[in-house]
């Protein structure tokens, strides 16, 4: 098909829980990798692919989406459609259905999808809908889809039995009967899910293509994987398209300091004498790294000012976060908890939601997640999760 | 205070009134009470209606349309009330000229009996009328369209600008006086206009105009002449602004898009200034320019306000520094030398009041500086160093993230002049687009806004630098909800205001852990007194909280920055009671967005 004006919608609604408590005041798509939000990535893929126009369904914390991206991203327009309460894949896509017209695409806003994969997509649609598949030795936690040469037969979310499912990535092109699917399709607890619409494209007799491609497909399911995320994106190069420098021209570093590649220094930041960053370290705009302060295999997001002598290693940090001097975030691995689930021995050293204060000399148990805005007085070692807003004394 | 706009080429007809149109709709920000269109071809065709532009856009015939030149108005009254025939453009006995004006017409009433006792007759109350009037005289004597609208214009006194369209004629004639105008060169034809945006999506090629100089379009080419009569060339400049910028990206109103774009309208005003490693801040554009020994701020409005902020921080830096309402400073008989730094605070850098103070201190010899957001604007151009808060383009009438970019500017300003820049103030000023973000995450000032939606009346009391929002706190809330409100230094409250508080006026107190906080909470206790509901916006609620009825949260800062943080809190708590109360947000009746009139 011709691609030349095909329109993106952006699923951007979802608060993403598992990511809680670096959600709460942003939705997942707006979550930093490698020094700017995911979704940013998402529309840099969907542009190199082609795509002339940017439809996003934005619900949960719609300002951020908003207020960073405006009214146009590389030129291309963005029209914001508002999905109020987040019933499903479907309904999300059933909110932007009056935005489009013709033939669309349809994508996530938290998963990092190569070009080469919206593009093999959009060429291989000749039917009512297509979706792209990628060839994964396990497709756990996402959607499973069983094909008849290129024709899908089967598709499920979070496959029950072990056939051998290919992975859904996420990305479909529609054409507009598959609107009325998505309609006629049972809503599941309340939700309309956008698979239920293409099982039901099948079940009308409509031919759904499966379009097998290969290349970089990452997505964020849990605080620990927003290191992975960043760093992956390291290894691809798929880094800041426009900008050759990975040191930001407004950003200070003095001389003495240390800056070990790969790293990404954003705009503004400031690192003072004898610090160590890098490898594998992502500072988000104006942030600051005080004096023989080391930080490694770390994503730091903006505004956030690390203390002087401070050690961070293997940490994610929220925004405008203050690490005192002296502290340390050994690294991983360690045990977290997330909601009732303990995942063991997960690479991360703390995790430090928006506007976490430590007064200076606070010791992180690997593992430890903060919650946003908690106060950690000096000289105080934490461990565990730590509630939004607290204060914590030793 | 007017937007105009002209233009000839290749466009034609209905597609010449389509560029006249969305030009206007560009200019709305100007004013906004009637707008019309004139389109020259044998004869000239006038169509004009008082109101919004929608409602000129269902006068205009759909195919009747026919001509290559033509021009168009949206007006803001000040010399009669909006109607149709007030509305612009104004046309001569004969209808064979059409003329649209921006500014004023001093000597109108002197003309008019002239041009009456020769037999003109009058059908607006406009100043503008006169100018076809003078035209078609001088058309009549002979002299051809160019030659016809210099002689007109030579007559006026005042400020203007100036466009004409003749009959039989394709060209737009131009020219301007203390009133902005700007040419655009297109592929497929010229462009004149107030300002920038009205072509935009046309063309980013523009020609900034000077005063006194004449320009003729046509399709074929333009000329540039100036007072004399002799060719000029001018520079064309590239002008790199993002014409979707003027979207609403999903908000319903600009100034709540405004509101929240403030933590990045404050990231792009601090880009490479502060510099944390060296302890100092550095102001590019304000190379060469000393530690003065005197500085006046001269300011209109929300920009008035921060300059009050502004001119506290200059004081406290030992600079003798006072701050004039720039409608004032040349009628007040203030001294002003060579001494003194004179600096204009304004928005567009297009606002007359503040454009005749700096040409009034241009006159005398002083320095003079302008704090603005309109990189190429007129006060940009006329004074001796230009700072640029960097706040981007501001479509909402009221004032939001442009004055909290000029607050920081101005901060910044204080330091950089004087060297004085302490580690903590650095840090502090790092900080403020975190925090303001984190007052738009958790602010509750819509819950507070439905709980006073329905007062009398509305005070605002601040002491000390958080003096200056009590006023621009008040001015919002007058300005887009409509209802009255009024600001004061807390301490002038017991000097005669208290006698219009009651149970039925909720009195929002900036309350800061700081050093007026004491006085601050007396303050607070004599209105409570009087049953007053108390809104409290403090960085310690857990210490002052329980003075309040209600409690807005600003995160602990430098106590010079206190006032931008309280600042966020009252544009919001505005916006919402506007909002419950269905008003125009974005375009508040009898206001316009640039006053260029005096």
């Amino acid at each position: 098909m011709n691609d030349n004006d095909t329109t993106a919608i952006v699923l951007a609604a979802g608060e993403g829980n598992r990511l809680h408590p670096l959600t709460k005041n942003r939705p997942k798509p707006m979550l930093p990798a490698a020094a700017k939000p995911i979704l940013e990535h998402v529309f840099d893929q969907l542009i190199d692919a082609g795509i002339t126009e940017i439809v996003v369904v934005v619900g949960y914390k719609r300002e951020r989406i908003q207020s960073h991206f405006g009214p146009s991203y590389r030129d291309v327009p963005l029209t914001y459609v508002t999905q109020d309460k987040q019933l499903g894949t479907g309904h999300a896509v059933l909110a932007a259905e009056a935005a489009v017209d013709g033939t669309c695409l349809v994508v996530n806003g938290d998963q990092i999808a190569a070009s080469r994969i919206i593009r093999d997509t959009l060429e291989a649609h000749d039917t009512a809908a297509t979706v792209a598949l990628l060839q994964r030795s396990s497709v756990d936690g996402y959607g499973g889809v069983l094909v008849d040469e290129d024709r899908v037969t089967t598709i499920v979310e979070d496959p029950p039995d072990d056939r051998e499912y290919l992975l859904n990535a996420g990305i479909y092109v529609l054409e507009p009967v598959a609107f009325d699917a998505i309609r006629a399709a049972e809503p599941r607890a309340g939700e309309r899910l956008l698979v239920d619409g293409l099982s039901k494209l099948i079940e009308w007799g409509d031919v759904v293509r499966g379009a097998i491609s290969e290349g970089f497909w990452v997505d964020a399911t849990y605080p620990w994987d927003l290191l992975d995320v960043s760093f992956e994106l390291f290894d691809t190069g798929l880094i800041d398209r426009q900008s050759t420098r990975n040191v930001h021209e407004t950003a200070t570093v003095h001389e003495s300091a240390v800056i070990r590649e790969p790293v990404i220094v954003d705009r503004d930041c400031v690192i003072e004498p004898g610090a160590v960053v890098g490898p594998n370290v992502c500072l988000g705009e104006n942030t600051t790294v005080g004096s023989n302060a080391v930080v490694e295999r770390s994503v730091v997001d903006t505004d956030t000012r690390i203390g002087a002598n401070a050690t961070v290693t293997e940490c994610v940090t929220g925004t405008g976060v203050r690490i005192g001097q002296g502290s340390t975030i050994p690294g991983g691995p360690g045990d977290v908890r997330v909601a009732d689930r303990v995942f063991e021995n997960e690479t991360l050293g703390a995790l430090l939601a928006d506007r976490v204060h430590d007064h200076g000399g606070v010791t992180y148990v690997p593992g430890t997640l903060v919650g946003p805005r908690t106060e950690i007085q000096a000289g105080t070692t934490v461990r565990g999760t730590l509630e939004a807003g607290t204060e914590v004394r030793s | 205070m007017c937007g105009i706009i002209g233009y000839t080429g290749t466009r034609r007809d209905e597609a010449l009134s389509e560029v006249l149109l969305n030009g206007l709709s560009s200019l709305e920000y100007r004013g906004y009470d009637s707008a019309g269109v004139a389109i020259a071809n044998a004869t000239v065709s006038v169509y004009k209606s008082e109101g919004e532009l929608s409602e000129l856009e269902e006068t205009l015939p759909a195919t009747t349309l026919e001509g290559t030149a033509g021009i168009g108005h949206t007006r803001w009254s000040t010399h009669g009330p909006p109607s149709d025939t007030n509305a612009h453009p104004h046309t001569s006995c004969n209808g064979r000229v059409a003329v649209v004006h921006n500014g004023i017409v001093e000597n109108d009433q002197e003309l008019r009996d002239a041009l009456e006792a020769d037999g003109h007759e009058f059908e607006s109350e406009t100043d503008t009328e006169v100018i076809p009037h003078l035209i078609e005289t001088a058309l009549e004597q002979g002299d051809e369209p160019e030659a016809a609208f210099r002689r007109a214009i030579s007559q006026l006194e005042g400020s203007y600008a100036v466009s004409a369209v003749v009959s039989g004629h394709d060209a737009v004639l131009a020219t301007r006086n203390q009133s902005p105008l700007v040419l655009g060169v297109g592929d497929d034809g010229y462009f004149l206009a107030s300002d920038v945006p009205a072509f935009l999506e046309y063309t980013d090629d523009v020609v900034y105009l000077e005063d006194g100089q004449f320009v003729s379009i046509t399709p074929s080419g333009v000329e540039i002449s100036d007072e004399q009569g002799d060719l000029v060339d001018m520079p064309v400049e590239t002008v790199d602004w993002d014409i979707e910028d003027a979207g609403k990206s999903g908000y319903d109103h600009y100034m709540l898009k405004e509101i929240n774009e403030q933590p990045h309208a404050l990231r792009e005003c601090l880009r490479g200034r502060p510099r944390e490693l060296e302890g100092s801040i550095e102001i590019d554009e304000l190379e060469g320019l000393e530690r003065p020994a005197h500085v006046h701020f001269v300011a209109c409005g929300t920009s008035y306000h921060a300059a009050l902020y502004g001119a506290r921080l200059f004081r406290e830096q030992g600079i003798r520094t006072n701050t004039f309402l720039a409608s004032e400073y040349d009628v007040d008989s203030i001294p002003v030398d060579e001494t003194t730094l004179v600096v204009g605070v304004t928005q567009s850098g297009e606002t007359a009041d503040t454009l005749r103070a700096l040409r009034a201190a241009n006159r005398i010899g002083a320095e003079t500086l302008s704090v603005t957001n309109v990189v190429g604007c007129s006060a940009a151009r006329e004074t001796d160093y230009v700072m640029y808060i960097r706040a981007g383009p501001e479509i909402g009438v009221a004032a939001t993230k442009t004055f909290a970019s000029q607050q920081v500017a101005l901060a910044m300003l204080s330091r950089a002049l004087t060297g004085a820049s302490s580690s903590g103030f650095i840090e502090a000023l790092r900080a403020l687009p975190d925090q303001v973000q984190s007052i738009l995450d958790t602010s509750h000032a819509a819950a507070v806004a439905d709980e006073y939606v329905d007062a009398d009346a509305y005070f605002f009391i601040g002491r000390g630098y958080n003096a200056p929002v009590a006023l621009e706190g008040a001015l919002k809330m007058k300005e887009i909800t409509y209802k009255h409100a009024e600001g004061f230094p807390a301490g002038e409250l017991k000097h005669g205001p208290l006698a219009l508080v009651t149970d039925r006026t909720p009195v929002f107190a900036m309350l800061p852990g700081d050093s007026t906080a004491e006085k601050m909470l007396g303050n607070v206790r004599e209105v409570e007194s009087r049953g007053a509901p108390i809104v409290a916006v403090t960085d310690v609620p857990a210490q002052l909280g329980s003075h309040a009825d209600h409690v807005l949260e600003i995160p602990d800062t430098h106590e010079l920055f206190a006032p931008i943080l309280s600042n966020i809190q009252l544009q919001l708590v505005s916006y919402w009671v506007a909002n419950r109360l269905e008003r125009s947000i974005d375009k508040p009746r009898n206001l316009a967005k640039s006053v260029t009139v005096e």
